[in-house]
């Protein structure tokens, strides 16, 4: 039994087609279904559905063989255990440092001040920062980042943007890029070894879907 | 204020199971010895220098660190006891020719690893110093096969690789340390898109070689791809040759095999084929192995080196449910003939619990099935009724 990982919404809809390529269907729809274990057409394949940043935990215990992560997810859990062969180019958007409209970020940079950051990419976060030699204080949040500089949580958020409509929508301005997110194929380590003829077929078929489509 | 609570990831080992890990820990000793592995009892903890001397910084981070009283100097409870062993042959034992030593005990990790997902792993291994061939690699695959068939496993699983391969690559392209922990660590998740955008600048066959390595994982086969796409430098050619060797060795052993020339783990102590045991059941590597040359060298005398070893907390993890040992219950007599039949019955190994006075015994709680009844003028075992 193959199982495979992944998180309800935009991951699971940019998923499917992925999946079709490699002849798998799910037989339910997640986002109708309560189910969490979903089968497919293919008797020795399923499909379990949880949130997004325990995809990488359930692959690396061996819990799931397969699953479909955001980049972003993967850089704070470390990868440990894992292996992330392939760029699925799905789920795309990057990670950005955002401020108030009203603030001089390069200005309190070069000032050497000791900015505040929210962020639910903690770990992210502190490289970043640490890379460009900056000392930060972390305050890790779980939803509305946005918020943080608004009501004086903090100087900085650290966020991903894809259309930067929500950021527009609260007078904030992205003033830096972290890097590039999209989603990635994780694979559990004994489980390739051991069922390398089941997995292998897989992901070749992901592979070319990916390399039509770009 | 539980006192009685343990911290996390430190466990009890319950009587069945506890039994069962005891009975493997000797049968893994006894099959050592018999192949001429000489048991050593290295300490529990010691001088941190020596402890990860030649290990690197991870094993650095996983060791428990004390001050000794006695000299203010920094101890750590060791962390893994391959490098111990290293430095009783380098040290102590002083041999020209082949030393084969094998060690069993508690090691401590600050963070849960393994199949156990324990801080306390039940480390037991052997290793082969003072011979350079591809002869004592073989020599402790196949008793690393022998192990674990020896514990009850079957379809068992090696994956090999060959640490040469990158570290030749790193070596003829200069690439300076920073990028060459970078392209550790992305090789090391097979993360080809990383690798890729790591490798822009440097040359296109090293480009190209590092690229394949992400993909050079899987049978046989992958060898003789890997002498088509990779560069024919000696030194590659001689790793893969020897993987080569090694498999023809192990196909006879009814383990299968795998290959796979991104693995780099212990990239930083390992000197040439590393190698990893799974089996089905098992949701993680059940026995790491490898050659380690330049280990002895910090300790003042380089010796070729490889051994694997194991944990045995991890190993019966996936084993079904320990199952206890049943007993025999004696009744309180002055008869000489039942002390007798105890004797015997205890020779041949079985267990025999005597009562300590005349009130009934919860014969479940003491895992008795059977009991010694006195009839037809003499003592014998018969099988306790359950109601």
């Amino acid at each position: 039994m193959i199982t495979i990982a992944l998180s309800k919404g935009r991951i699971f809809e940019e998923t499917a087609p992925l999946l079709a390529a490699a002849g798998i269907h799910a037989a339910e729809d997640p986002e109708s279904s309560r189910k969490l274990i979903i089968e497919t057409n293919r008797p020795d394949v399923r499909l379990i559905i949880v949130r997004a940043t325990d995809v990488p935990t359930y692959v690396q215990y061996g819990a799931a063989d397969l699953g479909i992560a955001g980049k972003d997810v993967l850089d704070e859990h470390g990868g440990d255990g894992l292996y992330q062969p392939i760029d699925l180019q799905i789920a795309k958007c990057k990670m950005m440092v955002a401020v108030r409209d009203d603030f001089d970020y390069f200005g309190s940079i070069r000032s050497g001040a000791r900015l505040k950051v929210v962020t639910k990419y903690v770990k992210t976060a502190r490289e970043h920062f640490a890379a460009k030699g900056m000392h930060v204080d972390l305050i890790k949040l779980y939803g509305s980042m946005e918020l943080g500089p608004l009501v004086g949580l903090a100087d900085v958020i650290v966020d991903l943007v894809s259309t930067g409509g929500t950021l527009r929508a609260n007078k904030l301005k992205a003033v830096e890029e972290v890097g590039d997110i999209s989603s990635r194929l994780v694979v559990n380590q004994a489980s390739l070894k051991l069922n390398r003829d089941k997995l292998q077929p897989i992901m070749d078929a992901f592979q070319t879907a990916i390399a039509k489509n770009k | 204020m539980r006192n009685w609570l343990l911290p996390e990831y430190i466990e009890d080992v319950l009587p069945a199971e506890a039994l069962r890990i005891e009975i493997l820990r000797r049968k893994l000793l006894d099959l050592f010895k018999v192949h001429g592995y000489q048991y050593v009892i290295p300490p529990m903890l010691e001088y941190m220098e020596s402890l990860i001397t030649g290990a690197g910084h991870d094993l650095d981070l996983a060791t428990f660190k004390v001050v000794d009283q006695l000299t203010g100097r920094l101890m750590g409870v060791r962390a893994d006891m391959t490098p111990q062993a290293a430095r009783i042959d380098a040290h102590l034992l002083n041999h020209q020719g082949v030393t084969r030593l094998c060690y069993a005990g508690s090691v401590l990790r600050t963070k849960p690893d393994g199949l156990a997902l324990t801080r306390e792993p039940l480390q037991i291994g052997a290793e082969l110093y003072g011979h350079a061939g591809i002869e004592s690699d073989i020599e402790i695959q196949r008793l690393l096969i022998k192990a674990l068939q020896a514990i009850g496993i079957d379809e068992i699983h090696l994956d090999f690789s060959h640490v040469n391969v990158f570290g030749s690559l790193i070596e003829s392209s200069q690439i300076d340390a920073q990028l060459e922990q970078d392209l550790y660590a992305a090789l090391q998740s097979k993360d080809q898109p990383a690798v890729a955008a790591l490798t822009k600048a440097l040359d296109h066959t090293t480009r190209e070689a590092l690229l394949h390595l992400t993909e050079l994982n899987g049978d046989k086969s992958i060898l003789a791809k890997a002498f088509q796409v990779l560069p024919a430098t000696p030194a590659i050619k001689k790793a893969l040759d020897s993987l080569q060797q090694v498999s023809h060795a192990i196909d006879q052993l009814g383990a299968t095999v795998s290959f796979d020339l991104s693995e780099l783990r212990g990239y930083h102590y390992h000197s040439g084929i590393v190698f990893a045991a799974y089996a089905k059941g098992y949701k993680g590597p059940l026995a790491l192995g490898g050659r380690y040359d330049e280990v002895g060298q910090s300790f003042g005398r380089a010796r070729p080196a490889t051994g694997f070893s194991l944990d045995l907390r991890g190993v019966v993890s996936a084993l079904p449910p320990a199952q206890s040992n049943m007993a025999i219950y004696a009744p309180v007599s002055a008869d000489p003939a039942l002390a007798t039949k105890i004797t015997s019955l205890r020779n041949e190994g079985r267990v025999v619990i005597e009562a300590l006075d005349d009130a009934d015994a919860d014969l479940n709680e003491l895992n008795c099935n059977q009991k010694l009844e006195h009839y037809n003028s003499g003592w014998h075992v018969v099988d306790v009724v359950r109601n």
